[in-house]
């Protein structure tokens, strides 16, 4: 028997518990993303992009511990203020990178300047009402996405419950995304809610392969046309993955390393979202439907016997 | 060996042609050497020569390039610093470039101060049609230009030019990845969009005046309707973007330490009409000493307030009479100060000593390389003097809400880890490819295709101008990565076993349904970007879009083409 074939046996048997568990593992992660909510107020924590401060990157001559770094400088000021490595795609340690909600950072720039030996020094500085409105209008951004997204979707495939699925799976593919995020202490700036933006794009890829195969092809039992979609599918997000991973740990960049992170998770989650969750109730939508002819060419049957 | 007939395939000579294209439009010259003119300081030793100020959206490598000076070859910005150093002012340097050879005359440093938000207005003659009068009147209309002046630094000998490493292609690297300096300017007050419009070509002028040339300056308007001007320069700090371009001016004329009136309110009348204002007769244009330049003497009236002629007269009452060329002048000049530093001074007529004059006569020249440019610049000069008296200042101060400065070396640092990054990432993608299929036949179309995506696009980029920034590289990653999903679609859909069931047109018709709408997804959910936060991401939606409509529209049907050609003779 080949792969295929016990594949096929396998989740024809075991679908609905298949579909059963990947359901209850992304409502964990919802429930942690309102539980988080609940507990401090706000979805995810905000960068300096969004809720306004300063970013100071610095280049050194000669290194220095962060952890000093951050008692020395910190003493500066009451607002936020974090200190955190700064290095090359190759992983060579160039400075520090200081975050902080301060507005005007010109004393903690000449207190870097003397105390340590720097090559360069970088400021960025949002402030706070741009930060908000960024916020804002992301979510917005993001909310016209979703829409225009569901839209394509339906007008693409005309039928309700498939395209539901579709969506519903990019929608939990960004809530895994996001509580990874929440749980491994990430701000998320205006370019990572780009990343979340994208993920939309992204995610539904694999989902209308799915449903095309399983919907549109002419040949095989449904479980198969699923088997044969995932084969397909499974590499594409793979590759995506190996991408935005290495893409993850070869970037010194802030911007690059949060767009791939939020990728990277939103892609993993894609796997049990497309091909358990979607498939499963794309099973099932197909099944209820072959019944429902099912019968109906029965009361025909039966009503041309008594006519 | 692939059969050459592919090239039949017309999807695939249109991929290689738009791929030539590209090229073309990249320019890629990795051996080009020497230090390009990115910007001419207007009147400086360059200028003067005949360098002429390229444009900022001229394509990079069409910029000129220093080759040499003095015959030191120069290749980069190490060694033209070293070659300036062995100039003297005042003696004549040759100064090769890829173009000609100029003669130029070195010069002491100079910067342009710009009067703060002082300017002035030019007449622009629009036609319009009068119904009493039955005939068309010609209507002027006054537009607004700032005013500068020359600072000298007499400790650096200098040509007048920025310059930079020539370019190796037409591309364009965003300020996170070359350095400089990016802000977010905010009017303290929601502005007309005539008010808006007005403001920007001030900035502008301000920065033409600066003479430096990458720059944009982009007026946006966010989802919320809020208004911003974002300004990009390359290479500049965050101090003189504060300075120059987003402060606001305080203008005052004194005599010794006297302030005599202020720029606005003391002034109730400054004469623009011919009678009382334009190039002076009584002092003809003349040449300078040297013989280089003309010269150009301007006049104009001003009334002032009853105050402010009391004040001269203080002032005035004591100094003494001196003749000059002919004239007679007050030992002192009038200074004009624009946020307490000097910008220009100005000869006081004999006649005003003591007395409380309400009427003055205020002077000043042009100078140009011939007399009509001599001619033109001083009245440009009268013109934005004129425009600081009766403004005083710009009428909306200007916000910082977001700066942003990247030094040159940390961008070099980001560009090479891009590169890097690039390459693995390509050779990651390529090698999940590979496990996949075990088939060389098809990972080879799949890399040539990722890498004409990645060209194209960039060649797309380089052809509109685009600055490619850190963003608009995740854009790329993000549209090959979609590009190998959907080769792989239709590598697998060719490969399907069921061949008997659907022909090679079905399947392809279903790949690119798949195609098609997992395209319209992508583009739907990037549409918001190119329009919130003020525009900060919307390199990133626009390289994916021109990413993913590439794969879409160019390198996917090729790629399709190609591919059921390898595989049909892999069947026989």
């Amino acid at each position: 028997m080949s792969f295929k074939e016990k594949y096929v046996r396998f989740y024809d048997k075991h679908y609905k518990k298949l579909l059963f568990a990947a359901i209850v593992f992304f409502a964990i992660f919802a429930g942690f993303i309102v539980f988080n909510y609940i507990k401090t107020g706000e979805l995810f924590q905000k960068g300096v992009s969004l809720k306004g401060g300063s970013i100071i990157t610095v280049q050194l001559n000669k290194l220095v511990d962060v952890e000093k770094v951050q008692t020395e400088l910190g003493k500066l000021t009451t607002e936020e203020f974090n200190v955190r490595e700064f290095s090359s795609a190759t992983g060579d340690k160039l400075g520090f990178i200081v975050e902080t909600t301060l507005q005007n950072v010109s004393p903690v720039v000449s207190k870097i300047k003397s105390d340590y030996d720097v090559k360069t020094i970088n400021v960025e500085t949002v402030g706070p009402k741009l930060g908000q409105s960024f916020f804002r209008q992301m979510i917005v951004a993001i909310l016209i996405a979703f829409i225009l997204m569901a839209l394509v979707v339906f007008v693409s495939f005309r039928v309700l419950l498939p395209s539901a699925y579709i969506i519903l799976s990019a929608v939990v593919d960004i809530l895994f995304s996001l509580a990874m995020v929440i749980l491994l202490n990430v701000k998320i700036s205006a370019a990572g809610i780009a990343a979340f933006l994208m993920l939309i794009g992204y995610s539904v890829d694999t989902d209308i392969l799915l449903t095309t195969r399983v919907l549109k092809a002419r040949e095989g039992a449904t479980s198969e046309r699923i088997y044969n979609a995932m084969s397909t599918g499974i590499v594409m997000t793979l590759a995506a993955m190996a991408a935005t991973g290495i893409a993850y740990i070869a970037t010194p960049s802030e911007v690059l390393k949060q767009i791939m992170m939020i990728l990277f998770f939103g892609l993993m989650a894609d796997l049990p979202s497309t091909w358990f969750q979607n498939a499963g109730l794309l099973k099932l939508y197909v099944e209820k439907k072959q019944k429902l002819a099912e019968e109906k060419a029965e009361e025909k049957e039966e009503e041309e016997e008594n006519g | 060996m692939v059969n050459l007939g592919i090239l039949k395939s017309g999807r695939i000579i249109f991929l290689l042609i738009v791929l030539a294209l590209a090229l073309v439009a990249i320019y890629p010259a990795l051996w080009n050497e020497g230090v390009a003119i990115k910007g001419v300081v207007k009147d400086g030793p360059a200028y003067e020569a005949g360098i002429a100020q390229p444009k900022a959206t001229s394509a990079p490598m069409t910029r000129e390039v220093i080759k040499s000076i003095n015959n030191i070859p120069i290749r980069n910005m190490e060694d033209y610093a070293a070659a300036l150093k062995t100039l003297a002012v005042n003696t004549t340097a040759q100064l090769k470039t890829n173009k000609k050879t100029y003669r130029i005359v070195p010069q002491y440093k100079f910067d342009y101060v710009t009067l703060e938000n002082e300017s002035t207005y030019e007449n622009r003659t629009t036609q319009l049609y009068n119904k009493t009068l039955n005939m068309s009147v010609n209507i002027t209309e006054q537009v607004k230009v700032p005013k500068r002046v020359k600072v000298y630094d007499t400790s650096v000998v200098d040509l007048g030019l920025s310059v930079y490493n020539a370019p190796k292609s037409n591309i364009k690297m965003g300020l996170d990845l070359q350095g400089g300096t990016r802000a977010l300017l905010e009017p303290a007050y929601e502005l007309s969009q005539e008010q808006f419009d007005n403001l920007i070509s001030v900035l502008e002028e301000r920065i033409n005046v600066y003479g430096i040339g990458d720059v944009s300056i982009l007026p946006t308007k966010d989802l919320e309707g809020k208004q911003y001007i974002k300004i990009e320069i390359a290479g500049v700090t965050e101090e003189d973007v504060k300075n120059f371009i987003v402060s606001q001016g305080k203008f005052e004329a004194k005599i010794g330490n006297a302030t005599v009136f202020a720029g606005g309110t003391d002034i109730t009348y400054v004469c623009k009409s011919s009678e009382c204002s334009g190039i002076s007769y009584q002092e003809p244009c003349g040449k300078t000493a040297d013989g280089k330049q003309w010269v150009c003497r301007f006049r104009f009236s001003i009334t002032i307030k009853p105050e402010a002629a009391q004040r001269q007269a203080e002032a005035t009452k004591n100094l003494d009479v001196i003749s000059m060329g002919g004239q007679q002048y007050l030992s002192q000049k009038i200074d004009f100060y624009l946020d307490d530093v000097l910008v220009d001074s100005l000869n006081i007529g004999a006649d005003l000593k003591g007395r409380a004059a309400t009427d003055i006569e205020i002077s000043g020249s042009g100078a140009g390389l011939t007399q009509a440019e001599a001619i033109n610049d001083a009245l440009n000069n009268m013109k934005r003097l004129q425009t600081i008296l009766i403004t005083g200042s710009l009428p909306v101060k200007l916000n910082i809400v977001q700066i942003d400065t990247i030094s040159p070396t940390l961008g070099k640092e980001f560009t090479r880890s891009t590169l890097i990054l690039a390459i693995v990432a390509s050779i990651a993608v390529i090698l999940v490819v590979f496990i996949k299929y075990r088939e060389i036949r098809i990972v080879i179309p799949i890399a040539l295709t990722l890498f004409a995506e990645i060209i194209i696009i960039l060649g797309v980029a380089a052809l509109i101008g685009w600055n490619i920034d850190l963003p608009s590289i995740a854009g790329i990653i993000v549209a090959v990565g979609t590009g190998v999903d959907d080769q792989i679609v239709i590598t697998d859909e060719t490969l399907r076993k069921e061949v008997a069931i659907l022909s090679w047109k079905e399947r392809f018709k279903r790949a690119f349904f798949i195609i098609m709408t997992a395209y319209a997804t992508t583009v739907a959910s990037l549409v918001p970007l190119l329009f919130a936060g003020a525009g900060m991401l919307k390199g990133f939606a626009i390289t994916s879009i021109i990413g993913v409509s590439v794969g879409v529209f160019i390198t996917r049907p090729a790629y399709a083409a190609l591919i059921e050609r390898i595989l049909k003779e892999k069947r026989q």
